[in-house]
């Protein structure tokens, strides 16, 4: 299992199939895995997310590592 | 000098063309044969030799019409055995020709009603494919979220396969990704409804690996494959991609792809080099996907890996761009017909003609990859590898396959098809035109021979290297790609001095600054009172010399100064003052000496 990693970045609703969540900062677009807590997935919300890299899985929309959140933090 | 390279460039033009014309010859049926008898042979002659073959096969011939008469233009009924048994034979000597009757027939177009939004299946030809086949005896397995009987499928066969999500039999779809997947496959097609399939009659074998929220673990994946494989799958289809490697995963592919089975994935969704998993893996078709006017869709990922391109469509500027297919929608799980964009439908495109090419009688997975690749149509100046081996061609793929004999061009295509070097290391041989490169090196020591008086007897290392740096480079590092990182570096590393100035960018155009003598003249003055360094300033002197002369001959195109005459004369006065550059400094070397 990966180490968790902090990540800061904006909440981005992506166009690839049925649609996904995305979360774009420090220069890499994340894909965020499911399980995700919904008020974090507002289009353009910026947070502070603590999470994982989920190197066993396998997704459909395929636009960046697969992070799986552990807990986040709105930034204002 | 400029007549004898265009001579030479006409001959290898023509000698190409040639080899490569395969000819009508080599398509079509027939069920008779033509026999044109030569206009001096009388009337009588023709009718004793016309008696004679009706007598000896057994056979009726006659005029083509009543106007074939004076052309002594004749039809007979016959098959491949009689036209060699014919050519053959004496009668032979009073033929100006004998061949075959082709029978010309129009497809007409699926009566499908939205045939008409379907722009990606015209982009790949796939309609004079069907005259062929339409993938009948074929299995495709959709390693995705499952399929759905949705209406658009009622004519398809959809045979058993698993659910790895729920560990169940029955492998419907809660997300709509999969249905979407099969219905390019194998949507059911000529049944007055919807939309089309590609190889709408062959098998789909569904394998839901992925849950509603759309995403699958490595393990359900590699089992997947191994039950396809294990079920009489033929063909793979995973528009699926993320996570590492994984010694599950690979050697899950390797059993597959021993079992005779094609294994096609999407090159992924990131816009970035290199392909993603488990497409990058070697004996995985990795996909590219198109957009409606044939140009890299903008997410789609380029580069590394990347071995053919299909439509994957783009809904940026409306749904009309991208790939429509029957499938559910997953809040209600009712039919719709829903436009979708990504790698994942591009994918599904390539999986689909493999299956054709299946149908068509080739079994072997190597073959089936090499038909793909060698029938795609080509790009020119795909420096960044966007189109892989060029962009997917149903029709020629069929064609190709029904010949069944493969033609492999030179040692770069041979290349292209072994891209895959191990999972750090990928080659692209399609991005390096070995013809002018060679031109250049040749070039530069043909002038270096001129000026052979002012040269010592043995050239220095220093002298070479400054050759080859001046008129081509470590050319073959152009092609080179290492996973996951940035190609520039390497292609700055195997450009040549002239084309330093756009390698970063990765393009082909000749900037007007560093394709000129300014760099030579900049790189003497500085290096002239350095005893061995000179020599590498003489080398690349000449080098650039040469690599401006074979630009200026062929199609040169240059930052700001286009592709025409202007161009032309640019490099041609630069690559003539780079020489008497040479020579000057050479000749003062030589008699200060």
């Amino acid at each position: 299992m990966s180490q968790s990693i902090t990540i800061e970045g904006t909440v981005q609703k992506s166009a690839m199939g049925t649609g996904t969540w995305s979360l774009v900062g420090g220069g890499r677009t994340y894909e965020i895995f499911k399980g995700q807590p919904q008020d974090m997935l507002k289009e353009g919300n910026r947070v502070r997310v603590t999470g994982r890299v989920r190197d066993d899985v396998m997704t459909l929309a395929m636009i960046g590592p697969v992070l799986e959140v552990e807990n986040f933090e709105e930034l204002s | 000098m400029k007549r004898l390279v265009w001579t030479i460039l006409f001959f290898v033009g023509l000698f190409w063309a040639l080899a490569t014309f395969s000819g009508l010859a080599n398509r079509g049926t027939y069920e008779s044969l033509i026999l044109d008898f030569r206009d001096d042979v009388s009337s009588e002659q023709v009718n004793q030799q016309l008696g004679a073959i009706a007598q000896q096969f057994s056979v009726d011939p006659h005029l083509n019409s009543a106007f074939s008469e004076q052309d002594h233009v004749y039809v007979v009924k016959g098959d491949r055995q009689l036209l060699k048994t014919l050519r053959r034979s004496e009668v032979k000597e009073l033929l100006e020709y004998a061949e075959p009757n082709y029978i010309y027939s129009l497809q007409s177009p699926p009566n499908d009603p939205d045939y008409t939004k379907q722009w990606n299946f015209r982009s790949i030809n796939v309609e004079a494919a069907w005259a062929d086949t339409q993938g009948e005896g074929i299995t495709v397995a959709v390693i995705d979220t499952g399929v759905s009987p949705v209406p658009d499928l009622e004519q398809t066969n959809i045979v058993e396969g698993y659910d790895f999500v729920n560990q169940q039999k029955e492998a419907l779809d809660d997300h709509g990704h999969g249905t979407h997947v099969a219905g390019t496959i194998a949507q059911s097609t000529n049944n007055n409804m919807g939309v089309a399939g590609i190889a709408y009659k062959a098998n789909i074998m569904p394998l839901k690996v992925l849950a509603a929220a759309g995403g699958g673990t490595v393990a359900d994946i590699a089992e997947a494959i191994r039950y396809a494989a294990d079920h009489g799958a033929d063909v793979i289809n995973m528009s699926l991609g993320g996570g590492g490697d994984s010694k599950l995963l690979s050697d899950a592919i390797a059993y597959a792809h021993s079992k005779d089975v094609v294994i096609v994935a999407a090159a992924g969704n990131a816009g970035t080099n290199s392909a993603s998993y488990p497409a990058r893996y070697d004996q995985v078709i990795a996909v590219s996907a198109l957009d409606s006017a044939g140009a890299k869709a903008p997410y789609s990922n380029y580069g590394a890996g990347v071995t053919i391109s299909a439509p994957g469509g783009s809904t940026a500027a409306g749904e009309d761009g991208g790939i429509l297919q029957n499938t559910i929608d997953p809040q209600t799980g009712d039919s719709t017909f829903r436009a979708f964009q990504g790698t994942s439908m591009a994918a599904p495109h390539v999986a689909g003609v493999a299956a054709l090419v299946k149908a068509s009688g080739i079994d072997d997975p190597d073959q089936v990859t090499k038909i793909l690749y060698e029938s795609s149509r080509k790009l020119e100046n795909d420096e960044l590898n966007y189109f892989g081996s060029g962009q997917l061609d149903a029709a020629a793929a069929v064609t190709l396959a029904s010949q069944n004999n493969l033609s492999f061009r030179d040692f770069f295509r041979w290349l292209r098809h072994n891209g895959y070097l191990s999972l750090r290391f990928w080659f692209d041989g399609g991005v390096v035109s070995l013809t002018p490169k060679i031109l250049m090196v040749v070039g530069a020591y043909l002038l270096s021979w001129l000026l052979r008086v002012y040269l010592p007897a043995v050239w220095g290392g220093f002298f070479t290297s400054g050759l080859v740096f001046g008129s081509a480079g470590l050319f073959l590092l152009r092609g080179l790609y290492v996973f996951d990182l940035p190609q520039w570096p390497l292609r700055v590393a195997g450009s040549s001095l002239p084309e330093l100035g756009t390698a970063v960018q990765g393009s082909n155009v000749l900037n007007p600054i560093t394709a000129s003598v300014l760099i030579p003249f900049a790189l003497l003055a500085l290096l002239l009172s350095h005893n061995s360094l000179k020599w590498l300033a003489f080398g690349t002197t000449l080098g650039v010399a040469s690599c401006l002369a074979v630009s200026a001959v062929l199609d040169p195109t240059m930052a700001w100064l286009g592709s025409g005459a202007i161009a032309r004369s640019y490099l041609g006065i630069n690559a003539l003052l780079c020489f008497i550059l040479a020579y000057l400094a050479l000749k003062a070397e030589a008699e200060g000496v």
